[in-house]
């Protein structure tokens, strides 16, 4: 078993003369047994990434290492990894017993019974035993699915490279082969680096994730980490469902002043104290990290805006509800500063409480859940405490 | 009839009532009891006229021939349909000149259609593996088939001329002179020439077909394979080449049938006597009927021509029919 490691990797494709950066120098070490996620937008560059240690694309400044070998230049079949396709890519005029032996046949000098032994193994490890001798035309997409990653791990190989394996899957059975994957990679001790694009994958399954935009590496970190501590705003923004809730911020002295508003109708018609809606006075420690930025991104977490009874603090705004999303559990409740306002942010309540639209509700925006980012650069300034989580969820 | 022929041109007579903009179905008074009968002969003007012309000129034609065959009809005057027998099919078994043609046929067939998969195949895996200048190369490559038959007939018997011929003179300029041969003259070498004469026209199509086939296979397909260490010559043969069944089956089913056929060819460069190496049934045929008026037997060896290709394509027929594709 052995690490990998992407030593600032950059990927460069030449499109019709023009260059496009699709992987701008990412660093990642992975460590022997890990489970790393890859997550990000669509044309993030996670994809290539992936390709890119699988020796299916080249790559054009930067090294990636498997142990302590440099792998750049081998091809596929020489980097001991295997990989599952998003479309599993199954070789449709073999059958499933066929396309398990495939690659120990081709990258292997095993005997025949050998090679029937470990397809036996491993066939009956993801329980399809009854299907070897059956063609990939005649499965379910469930069924394709474990006979993709049969064909992966029959082959015992240093890496495992997943691409966005269960994207083709319904929404109960990707939740059941999320468990089993992480139990199957947890038994197999494989270092593994999975690409999705679904943040709820990324949460539940990666031991540490790495987030991508635009080629470039957003952060890598646990998940709890990437969640609550997140190193910019895209990363804030992009885990969790319903998503951070971002309000652009002056800063005045000791107190933070809603822009957004005012720079949408620079023309005036709205009166200046129309942009002053919203303001938020911070402490001095807080204020300290906030540096000589004169403009700052205040973030926070629908979970962390509570609907209280009576404004009693700084920290408390009137608003009127616009919208409820109930989901059952919870309710997503969508806040306007005024019933005139188009701008709303979200607020995640218990689902047993009754809040109906149109009706004014008190939202506490408590100081020790606010993350604070650089206006212009997207850096956190500031993130939120977690002195108070910690007594109930011990970090990873 | 005239009321539903007008009503399926949409009544452009100016009779505004009977114009109906949805196709004509009948919306009034005596419906539905009728309006099965009503598509019925509404249809009749579309499919009866071209069901009896091919059911005359070409079944009926069949039928003719095969019962000509059963006569013992030739030279001037017609044919006596009183007395029919099987004699000109016994005849055929102990004629020396029709089982050299039938086995000149069956050797075209087999090689020909084999040499055209085998670099039709080749060439598009090369053109498929993301070359420059692909389009050209395609155009190239499938250009022959665009040529009459007669045209690419006469340049190749110019290129297999003895002494001016590209071919021997080609061979004599690289040192080669003494592998020059008399191309379509020598029976050794005749059928082979005429077969990679008909090989180089064809195998532009066997190209066009196995590209589409090659087109639709997923990378992934490539890709897995790679990834599961197979050299690029074994990911061919294991994993891309296994997927091109269906290409290789309706090409082969096409070149087997145009090499039955292969008549214009042959009658370019030899006339209708290409002597025993590389005569042909359908030569044959032509020589037997229209030469030397043998008409009976000509028909009974285009009977044999018909049967053989009906084994071509009854079996494709039959698997696509089982798989509900027809």
């Amino acid at each position: 078993m052995t690490g990998l490691t992407l030593d600032r990797v950059t990927k460069v494709f030449d499109d019709d003369g023009g260059d496009v950066v699709a992987v701008d120098d990412v660093t990642i070490d992975i460590e022997d047994g890990e489970f790393l996620v890859l997550v990000g937008p669509s044309g993030c560059g996670k994809s290539t990434t992936l390709r890119m240690i699988a020796g299916l694309e080249s790559v054009t400044r930067g090294e990636i290492r498997l142990g302590d070998e440099v792998v750049n230049r081998k091809p596929p079949k020489d980097r001991d990894i295997a990989m599952v396709f998003q479309s599993y890519a199954l070789y449709p005029h073999m059958t499933v017993r066929g396309n398990m032996r495939f690659g120990l046949e081709e990258s292997t000098d095993m005997s025949d019974d050998e090679i029937e032994r470990k397809v036996t193994e491993t066939a009956e490890m993801l329980g399809i035993s009854d299907l070897l001798d059956r063609k990939p035309g005649e499965l379910s997409g469930g069924q394709r699915q474990r006979v993709a990653l049969g064909r992966a791990i029959v082959r015992d190989p240093e890496v495992f490279l997943m691409d966005e394996p269960l994207s083709n899957l319904d929404a109960k059975l990707r939740a059941e082969m999320r468990t089993e994957l992480l139990r199957l990679q947890e038994d197999l001790g494989v270092t593994t680096v999975y690409v999705t694009h679904d943040q709820t994958e990324a949460m539940t399954m990666g031991d540490r994730i790495a987030i991508l935009n635009g080629g470039k590496l957003m952060q890598v970190a646990t998940p709890l980490e990437a969640y609550h501590r997140p190193a910019n705003r895209f990363v804030a923004g992009f885990l969790g469902e319903p998503s951070m809730n971002f309000f652009e911020m002056e800063v005045r002295g000791d107190r933070l002043v809603g822009a957004s508003e005012r720079t949408a109708e620079p023309s005036g018609g709205s009166s200046p104290e129309d942009g002053d809606e919203f303001v938020y006075p911070v402490s001095a420690e807080t204020r300290e990290a906030i540096g000589d930025a004169s403009a700052v991104t205040l973030g926070v977490r629908p979970e962390d805006v509570e609907l209280v009874r009576t404004a009693d603090g700084p920290h408390d705004f009137e608003t009127v509800v616009d919208v409820v999303e109930p989901t059952g559990n919870e309710n997503n409740v969508y806040l306007a500063f005024s019933s005139e306002s188009e701008r709303t942010f979200v607020a995640t309540i218990s689902g047993m409480r009754s809040v109906e639209a149109g009706q004014p509700a008190i939202a506490r925006i408590p100081e020790s859940a606010i993350h604070l980012f650089d206006a212009d650069t997207g850096e956190a300034l500031r993130n939120r405490s977690l002195d108070d989580l910690e007594e109930t969820e011990p970090r990873v | 009839m005239r009321r539903s022929i007008r009503r399926l041109f949409g009544g452009g007579s100016g009779n505004s009532d009977d114009a109906r903009p949805d196709g004509g179905t009948v919306t009034t008074g005596r419906k539905s009891a009728l309006a099965l009968d009503g598509e019925f002969v509404q249809s009749l003007p579309f499919w009866v006229p071209p069901a009896l012309l091919v059911g005359l000129f070409v079944y009926g034609a069949i039928g003719w021939n095969v019962l000509i065959s059963l006569t013992d009809w030739s030279g001037l005057g017609q044919p006596d349909y009183g007395s029919l027998d099987l004699s000109m099919y016994a005849r055929l078994v102990s004629d020396q000149s029709f089982i050299a043609a039938f086995r000149n046929t069956l050797v075209l067939l087999v090689a020909f259609t084999l040499a055209s998969l085998l670099v039709g195949l080749a060439v598009a895996i090369l053109i498929d593996r993301g070359i420059r200048f692909e389009n050209g190369f395609r155009t190239v490559y499938l250009l022959p088939m665009s040529l009459s038959f007669v045209v690419t007939a006469i340049f190749w018997s110019w290129m297999y001329n003895p002494q001016v011929g590209v071919i021997n003179e080609f061979l004599r300029a690289v040192g080669l002179g003494a592998l020059a041969q008399q191309w379509i003259s020598d029976p050794r070498f005749k059928l082979w020439a005429v077969i990679f004469a008909l090989m180089w026209q064809f195998s532009g199509y066997c190209m066009v077909v196995y590209l589409a086939g090659l087109r639709a296979i997923p990378t992934e397909q490539y890709e897995a394979a790679k990834v599961d260490g197979a050299s690029t010559v074994r990911m061919y043969r294991r994993v891309i080449i296994p997927q091109l069944r269906a290409s290789t089956t309706s090409a082969a089913v096409v070149l087997m049938v145009f090499a039955l056929k292969a008549f214009d060819f042959l009658f370019v460069l030899f006339g209708d006597t290409p002597g025993p190496a590389a005569d042909i049934l359908s030569v044959m045929m032509f020589r037997e009927a229209f030469s030397t008026t043998n008409w009976a037997y000509g028909s009974a060896i285009a009977t044999v021509l018909f049967a053989l290709a009906l084994g071509v394509i009854a079996p494709y027929l039959f698997v696509q029919y089982r798989r509900g594709e027809l």
